[in-house]
């Protein structure tokens, strides 16, 4: 073997995973600082740095995967006994880094041709150059302190990139959106964090208190703690996944994505498929044995995501913006991966596996379709309603192919990356229903449903775009994007097509990824053992399957999903290819269901004209009264009676010496009299 | 041998001379006058005193207050004599910038 080959295989990387953070810090100082400087080389410091961070972490997976090295968790002591900054390097965590890094250092690629002309153009690569390093940061942190830090971190650079283009008052409404929305839920799940550190102090755990790993040793004596009668660990767990449903958009806090479109396509596919929303399933995977353990909390995590993903489906059925489309169908997917984390109530650590590698291939896909759809946008002067559009596939072949390509995996078309991972969660939610009555079949009843409308809308967009005949001016000529944008198309294009076939049909990836928690990690000090997810989960009153038992599943169950997938693409394709149904007959405002859906259920009505105008502002109003004239009165009076005082007292200085010697000596004499008479001295 | 009585009688009432001097006049050198008149009443207690019980010290005490009257003296014409240049006049009752 060649030698520096040898060498290179000798590294253990996992040594230098904090690296992986601070790379991407370096290189957004460096672009910040002298980025304007080096303006044509286009973001070379973020480039770099990500490139170096994606080259430690397939290092690390390959001492962990090829090399088995053990997994690996390194603390070092931060602040206050039992807060640790911490790197945790095992297959959960790997996952995650070598997606980020692959998916953004392709998207950084991209955006060399796609924000070629933008004067700001070094200070969009520093905070994607941040972006990614946070949400590097989020991925790695072995506690729940740190993790909260990079959450935010990530949350702030989404609101800077949203509204990078702050001269539109779109963008900048739309990026202080993102960031309220998000706010919300970040309160809340920072609330479960503090809730965690003092039940876990309460029982005495000293060091490193809200690390992952030693709450999963404590989680039997946690889940004696009860707060107003709740167990806590159900407590916490609602808390987080508030935090998830802000970040990962779940319903009722996906308001924000939608809008989040006004920020650069490329910002778009960052936050969609590698940096911000897959945070919140993160999350959970991570955070697994506590969600297991808390009785009750993985039921309305699975609710949660099976409605959102039915829900957001719906919506995207009437949009016309292209990339809103893909932003609602981006809802729908993370709700399917939130539902097969709340069917982890069954199928044990398999949830997780499942949850990861649908995180993957959808971050294939949906990095694909948003670079595709970037690069309309780049063709076509900007032009981002479908209606306008048409007959694109002729000016644009790389494109417009390429986009077929994310489609057909974001549908499940068979042999694509979304067939192995999208339809094993539907069998799986359908395991989970077996089990738990006709309630549990509801998760399972959204995700099925859920199949046929993402099938319609996604090729409603595509057939739209691609085929038929220019619709406007500007989508007679398009122009082709040149190769720097070109090349991660192709390469995205053929993982999304193949991913399934690489991973034998995502068996490897699963393999791989049900080590997690049940494997022991290795640290400096000692070893972490693996945990009995069984053990665990008899604390939250779940019982999981044997592993490798296989349920009892109808092929109709099965291949049901398939023929959905089938029939929603033969409705696309008669209602906007052949044209055989004429669609103005239900797209118009008369039509109440499109009304609806075309109001996004009213939400944003909910939200900004109810809640925020009517309800808060009424209590600000209230609140702006008691501050005017209850608060203010309170310190008005203490000044008035200070300054009335003296006026009165003010008097007994007359100015006269006289006046002054007199009292000092009727004073002293007075003194006098008093102590004799008291009898003193 | 005067007895001790009549020297405090004769300190007690220059000291309330001095005291009523105090209350009652205006002219800021009647005042240093009228303070050196209650300061000196006390010198002539402390020698009586030390007369007394025969006892030097009160004697010396008696030296050192006189000094110190000597400087107190000085510091209070200095204030006098610049009060005078700047308003004419060194009436005190008209000194009343300070008040309310």
């Amino acid at each position: 073997m060649d030698p520096t080959l040898t060498a290179i295989t000798t590294i253990d990387f996992r040594m230098y995973a904090h690296w992986i953070v601070l790379l991407p810090m370096i290189g957004f100082l460096l672009e910040l600082l002298i980025g304007q400087y080096t303006w044509r080389k286009g973001g070379m410091f973020a480039n770099l740095s990500i490139f170096g961070s994606m080259v430690i972490s397939y290092g690390c997976l390959y001492n962990v995967y090829v090399q088995h090295l053990g997994f690996w968790e390194y603390s070092w002591d931060w602040f206050y006994p039992g807060i640790v900054a911490g790197f945790t390097v095992d297959p959960l965590s790997l996952a995650m880094l070598c997606m980020v890094s692959f998916i953004s250092f392709l998207i950084h690629i991209y955006a060399i041709g796609y924000m070629g002309h933008d004067c700001a153009k070094h200070v969009y690569f520093a905070e994607t150059a941040l972006f990614t390093g946070s949400m590097f940061g989020l991925v790695l942190a072995n506690n729940l302190l740190q993790l909260f830090i990079f959450w935010e971190m990530v949350g702030l650079c989404s609101y800077l990139l949203i509204g990078f283009w702050w001269h539109k008052p779109e963008a900048a409404a739309a990026g202080k959106k993102a960031w309220m929305s998000c706010a919300v839920g970040d309160c809340l799940f920072l609330l479960g964090i503090a809730i965690m550190y003092t039940i876990m102090a309460k029982h005495g755990v000293t060091t490193e208190v809200i690390s992952f790993n030693q709450i999963f040793q404590h989680l039997e004596v946690l889940s004696s703690s009860v707060v107003f009668g709740i167990p806590a660990l159900t407590i916490i767990c609602i808390l987080f996944m508030c935090g998830v449903l802000g970040k990962s958009a779940g319903f009722p806090l996906h308001v924000w994505i939608p809008d989040a479109m006004e920020g650069p396509t490329t910002v778009s596919a960052l936050i969609h498929a590698a940096t911000m929303v897959t945070a919140g399933v993160y999350l959970i995977a991570r955070a697994f044995p506590i969600f297991l353990a808390a009785p009750h909390a993985l039921a309305v995590v699975g609710f949660f995501g099976a409605f959102t993903a039915l829900y957001a489906s719906t919506l995207g059925l009437v949009v016309n913006d292209l990339k809103r489309i893909f932003a609602y169908s981006t809802i729908s997917q993370l709700g399917y991966m939130i539902t097969i984390l709340g069917c982890g109530a069954v199928i044990g650590v398999a949830a997780v596996a499942l949850a990861l590698f649908h995180l993957v291939a959808h971050a294939f896909f949906k990095a694909l379709l948003f670079l595709t759809s970037g690069s309309v946008l780049h063709g076509t002067s900007n032009t981002r309603d479908i209606k306008e559009m048409g007959g694109l596939l002729k000016g644009m072949p790389w494109t417009g192919w390429t986009m077929l390509a994310g489609a057909l995996a974001l549908i499940a078309f068979p042999f694509t990356a979304g067939y192995y991972s999208k339809d094993r969660i539907i069998e799986e939610a359908y395991v989970y229903a077996t089990g738990h009555g006709s309630l549990g079949y509801l998760p399972w009843l959204f995700l099925v449903l859920g199949v046929i409308l993402t099938a319609t809308y996604t090729f409603r967009a595509w057939y739209l775009a691609m085929t038929g005949e220019p619709r406007s001016y500007l989508a007679v000529h398009p122009h082709e994007c040149d190769w720097w944008m070109r090349t991660p198309l192709v390469i995205l294009a053929i993982f999304a097509l193949g991913l399934g076939l690489f991973t034998k049909g995502g068996t490897l990836f699963w393999h791989f990824l049900e080590e997690t928690f049940v494997t022991a990690t290795n640290t400096v000090s000692g070893i972490y053992p693996g945990i009995d997810l069984h053990e665990i989960a008899t604390l939250g009153g779940n019982h999981l399957l044997e592993h490798g038992h296989a349920a009892e599943i109808s092929p109709a169950v099965i291949y049901l999903p398939f023929f959905l997938m089938v029939a929603g693409l033969a409705i696309a394709t008669g209602a906007y290819y052949r044209n055989r149904v004429d669609m103005s007959k239900y797209i118009k405002k008369e039509n109440p269901l499109y009304q609806l859906l075309w109001n996004k259920y009213y939400m944003d009505y909910l939200f900004k004209d109810i809640l925020a105008e009517k309800i808060i502002m009424t209590v600000f109003t209230f609140w702006d009264v008691l501050d005017r004239y209850v608060i203010d009165g309170v310190v008005n009076l203490m000044s008035w009676i200070t300054i009335s005082t003296g006026q009165v007292s003010r008097k007994i200085q007359t100015g006269v010496v006289q006046n002054y010697a007199t009292a000092v000596i009727f004073g002293v004499s007075l003194l006098v009299i008093l102590v004799k008479l008291l009898g003193g001295v | 041998m005067i007895p001790l009585t009549y020297y405090l009688l004769l300190a007690g009432a220059l000291f309330t001379i001095g005291a009523y001097g105090i209350m009652t006049l205006s002219n800021g050198i009647r005042l240093l006058m009228c303070i050196e008149l209650m300061l000196n009443s006390a010198n002539m207690n402390l020698i009586a005193f030390s007369t007394h019980i025969n006892d030097a010290s009160g004697q010396v005490f008696a030296l050192f207050s006189i000094a110190l009257a000597a400087a107190e003296a000085a510091v209070g014409f200095a204030i006098i004599l610049m009060i005078y240049r700047w308003r004419a006049e060194i009436d005190i009752e008209n000194m009343n910038l300070l008040r309310w």
